[in-house]
């Protein structure tokens, strides 16, 4: 396809957005051709939402220039960019289940005579537009009584019928079937022989070489380069995503390696947990690194019994223990320090006291299940001094303490009792500098006491500085393991990204 | 194609939620064969006559009750604005305000409350159950002040002919068909059923409802206004609770002050009979209208039955969960669950 010949339909120049404490783009520029399809490349957290939130007016830039089809904008709306043919397709689709497929199509544009709906001819100009990318779906079929792949359809069309002329496509290729991904990419090819731009942004790298002309990629907030997909290889593509200076220090400990403490075989839940099987050791980190939604979260979950899973083996200590509720894995010395602390972690509308004695109430209750407020306050104090929880007393609502205390309290509240492995999920997350050493420095201690730590996290530094063995998934599987002394950012992301191919390869 | 194309009844009445009102029809007709054996007067002139005087308020309070929950709402305070409207129209003509600059007043006052409740749900963000019980017991506090906490006397004492004719109009005059007499009440309750099912299967406003209750988030990115939107359903609303107020009060010539107790559960109840979700988005208008003719008809006909009045609550209470619960148990067989983003 003749990709440079196309004008410059999107210019992004300086742009810059900030978050209440992150600076999420930093002069970043961007730029797309009419006729082409650009992928827009980065790790989770890179910018590449946001960026694309800003040129569909969902989010205003701070600083910047952006033009479309060579007119400067300022003050984008979503509505705006839908009137200069902006159409972004998220990866969440945003259908109404109980409308229509023409409904949902015209919804916000409804077509009318008067104040009564024109509905015959919604329903026509759906087909129309159906027709014409040959997808094969009733108009007037209800959105959600078909699969997720047939709605991604939907969105697809649904942009189309406003007439876009740039398309945003935010992991278009999650949910689709080869034969579907197949068809989406004809599709996408029709509609850049038509002369639009489509901005596509993926983690399955491996799919790029069907159909993407050029490369922008972004890493942590900044541009780093932007290039002809043909002109390079998957390997620089990788080095420029992840090949920042890890600048910062991190507290690692040595310990010999203990006897096998954990082990999990042939773990089976759903699609984002599939055929999980690894070891965890005395005196080791074991980290697991990947993308956001790589089944890791998934796989803690399942572990520890929040979850169904539908197989699989757990043993502690060589023995096979029974986990169907969470329960059943405290008592056998599991914990786990969840994802998002204010809602699995914490209850923020209950005091720090209430929090530390919740998971502990076999220990400090006494005959009639009466709780020993002696034997409370003992604990709170002792988890106070370990993990320099910072509350002005045990009292206050845990909601009120700082992101980086709250993680404490929920650590607090787990290591309260004996347990022999303990399980964080994004540990650090939201939390500032200060804090993320302390969790560190805990995790270490951990460690030297014995008891097994599993840790994980997307933030690749991290994990490469705190870990002694990585573990990494992608998309539900085990796609790789690494000894610390292996690891590099970019052998991580090889395998993060390792996705099972759904193509036979054709041109 | 992949699935079925939509025509004959389909298109007249609207796609979603006829299989449920057709299932109803079917129930209901059972309900009155069996009521007409138990006591033939049941299908007795006179008794028709009479039933459909007494459906015409639960349809029109379930018109309003419906739009609120299809928009995935509730709205807790039709009642109270029923006692509101009643007393209020009531106690300004005893002072011998026209009949019309009555009604006026108090449409005004209950739509003010209307926008209130939609404000508040919409725009202020508080959970709707909690909206609106607030603004129950204000509309109940005002129906208790407004005459100075007692019932009035007869709208006729001051007004005279106007108050007859106002009468009349609302509650006691008929159309005569044969030997049958369909109330004003009736018709009444038929017109403004046909108007706001218009609105809500021909308009945009209509279909907005749907979208609103079906998936606020994708509206909001499609451009439509869902503060409006859910505004607009709870004016709806509080117009039906003041009409069927008016009516009260051209029923027995007076306003009462506990007019319209229970009125807005009679309102989710008859919606949700005929297959109208309390989870927003789905469900026809035609739902109220066998929902409320089973309601009627069971009422009416245990009533003929000899049954007491206690026994007809419970069976009415029974009906209720059982259709919230058909309700549940389809809807969770089509829940789609999406990928969950996480780690």
């Amino acid at each position: 396809m003749q990709a440079n010949e196309g004008r410059f339909i999107v210019e992004l120049d300086h742009v810059s957005k900030s978050f209440p404490g992150v600076k999420a783009l930093d002069d970043v520029r961007f730029r797309l051709r009419a006729g082409e399809v650009m992928a827009l490349l980065g790790e989770n957290g890179a910018g590449k939402s946001t960026l694309m939130k800003i040129l569909s007016g969902v989010y205003q830039k701070d600083g910047g220039e952006m033009k479309v089809f060579g007119q400067r904008v300022e003050g984008m709306t979503p509505k705006r960019a839908q009137e200069l043919g902006i159409a972004i397709i998220y990866q969440e689709l945003n259908m109404c289940q109980h409308l229509t497929v023409a409904e949902n199509m015209f919804l916000g544009r409804e077509k009318k005579r008067g104040i009564v709906l024109s509905q015959k001819e919604m329903n026509r100009r759906a087909e129309e537009i159906l027709k014409k990318l040959r997808i094969d779906i009733d108009p007037t079929a209800i959105v959600g009584d078909m699969q997720v792949s047939k709605q991604q359809m939907v969105e697809i069309a649904k942009a189309l019928s406003t007439n876009a002329r740039i398309l945003i496509m935010d992991e278009p290729t999650s949910a689709l079937t080869a034969k579907e991904i197949d068809e989406l990419f004809r599709i996408i090819r029709q509609l850049r022989e038509e002369g639009r731009g489509i901005i596509y942004i993926s983690h399955r790298l491996e799919e790029l070489q069907h159909i993407v002309d050029r490369v922008t990629i972004l890493r942590d907030g900044q541009f780093v380069t932007e290039m002809n997909y043909k002109d390079t290889t998957m390997s620089e593509i990788i080095s420029y995503m992840v090949g920042r200076e890890i600048k910062e220090k991190f507290p690692r400990v040595t310990c010999p390696k203990g006897k096998k403490i954990f082990e999990v075989r042939n773990l089976n839940a759903g699609r984002m947990v599939r055929n999980v099987s690894f070891s965890a050791y005395e005196g080791e980190i074991l980290g697991f690194a990947g993308l956001m939604g790589a089944g890791r979260t998934e796989t803690t979950r399942a572990i520890f019994g929040v979850d169904p899973r539908e197989s699989g083996q757990i043993f502690i200590d060589g023995k096979e223990i029974a986990i169907r509720r969470p329960i059943d894995a405290i008592k056998h010395g599991l914990s786990l320090v969840p994802e998002d602390r204010k809602r699995d972690g914490l209850c923020t509308k209950l005091s720090i006291r209430s929090n530390i004695e919740l998971p502990n109430l076999d220990i400090v209750t006494g005959a009639l299940t009466v709780v020993k407020n002696g034997l409370v306050g003992r604990m709170v104090e002792t988890a106070k001094k370990n993990f320099s929880i910072k509350m002005p007393n045990a009292d206050v609502d845990a909601g009120s303490l700082s992101g980086g205390n709250q993680q404490k309290v929920v650590v607090g509240k787990w290591l309260a009792r004996t347990s022999r492995v303990v399980i964080f999920d994004e540990p650090t997350r939201g939390i500032d500098v200060a804090a993320k050493v302390e969790i560190y420095h805990l995790m270490n201690r951990l460690k030297q006491d014995g008891i097994s730590v599993i840790f994980v996290s997307s933030e690749m530094p991290e994990v490469l500085g705190i870990a002694d063995r990585i573990i990494v998934m992608c998309d539900g599987r085990i796609t790789g393991e690494l000894d610390i002394k292996d690891a590099t950012q970019e052998k991580i992301l090889e395998m993060a990204t390792d996705f099972e191919s759904k193509f036979v390869a054709h041109a | 194609m992949e699935n079925k194309k939509n025509g004959g009844i389909r298109g007249l009445i609207g796609q979603r939620g006829v299989g449920q009102v057709l299932t109803v029809l079917v129930g209901l007709v059972v309900l009155c064969a069996v009521f007409s054996f138990i006591n033939p007067n049941f299908f007795g002139v006179r008794n028709v006559g009479n039933l459909l005087r007494q459906i015409a308020p639960y349809i029109i309070v379930g018109i309003g009750q419906g739009y609120v929950l299809i928009t995935g709402n509730i709205d807790l305070s039709i009642g109270s604005v029923l006692g509101m409207s009643c007393m209020m129209s009531a106690t300004l003509m005893c002072f011998g305000v026209n009949p019309l600059f009555a009604i006026a007043i108090t449409l005004a006052s209950s739509l003010v409350v209307g926008i209130l409740n939609g404000e508040l749900v919409a725009r202020c963000k508080l959970p709707p159950f909690i909206a609106t019980l607030g603004t129950m017991t204000i509309c109940r506090g005002l129906a208790q002040l407004v005459n100075n906490n007692r019932n009035t006397d007869s709208i006729e004492k001051q007004l005279g002919e106007a108050a007859k004719v106002f009468r009349v109009f609302f509650y006691q005059g008929f159309i005569r068909i044969g030997e049958l007499k369909i109330y004003n009440t009736f018709v009444i309750a038929i017109a403004v059923w046909l108007v706001f099912n218009f609105i809500l299967s021909k308009t945009r406003t209509g279909r907005h409802v749907y979208a609103v209750g079906s998936n606020r988030e994708a509206s909001h990115l499609s451009g439509v206004n869902v503060a409006r939107t859910i505004i607009k359903a709870y004016v709806i609303s509080a117009f039906c609770a003041c009409l069927v107020g008016l009516i009260q009060c051209a029923t027995t010539g007076t306003g009462t002050m506990d007019a319209g107790t229970s009125y807005e559960m009679y309102g989710v109840a008859v919606s949700v009979i005929g297959g109208i979700s309390t989870l927003g988005g789905t469900g026809i208008l035609a739902a109220v209208l066998v929902g409320s003719s089973v309601w009627a008809v069971l009422d009416n006909g245990l009533q003929l039955a000899g049954s007491p009045v206690a026994l007809r609550n419970i069976i009415i209470g029974v009906i209720v969960i059982a259709s919230v619960l058909i309700d549940v148990v389809r809807r969770s067989g089509k829940i789609r669950l999406f990928r969950r983003r996480a780690a």
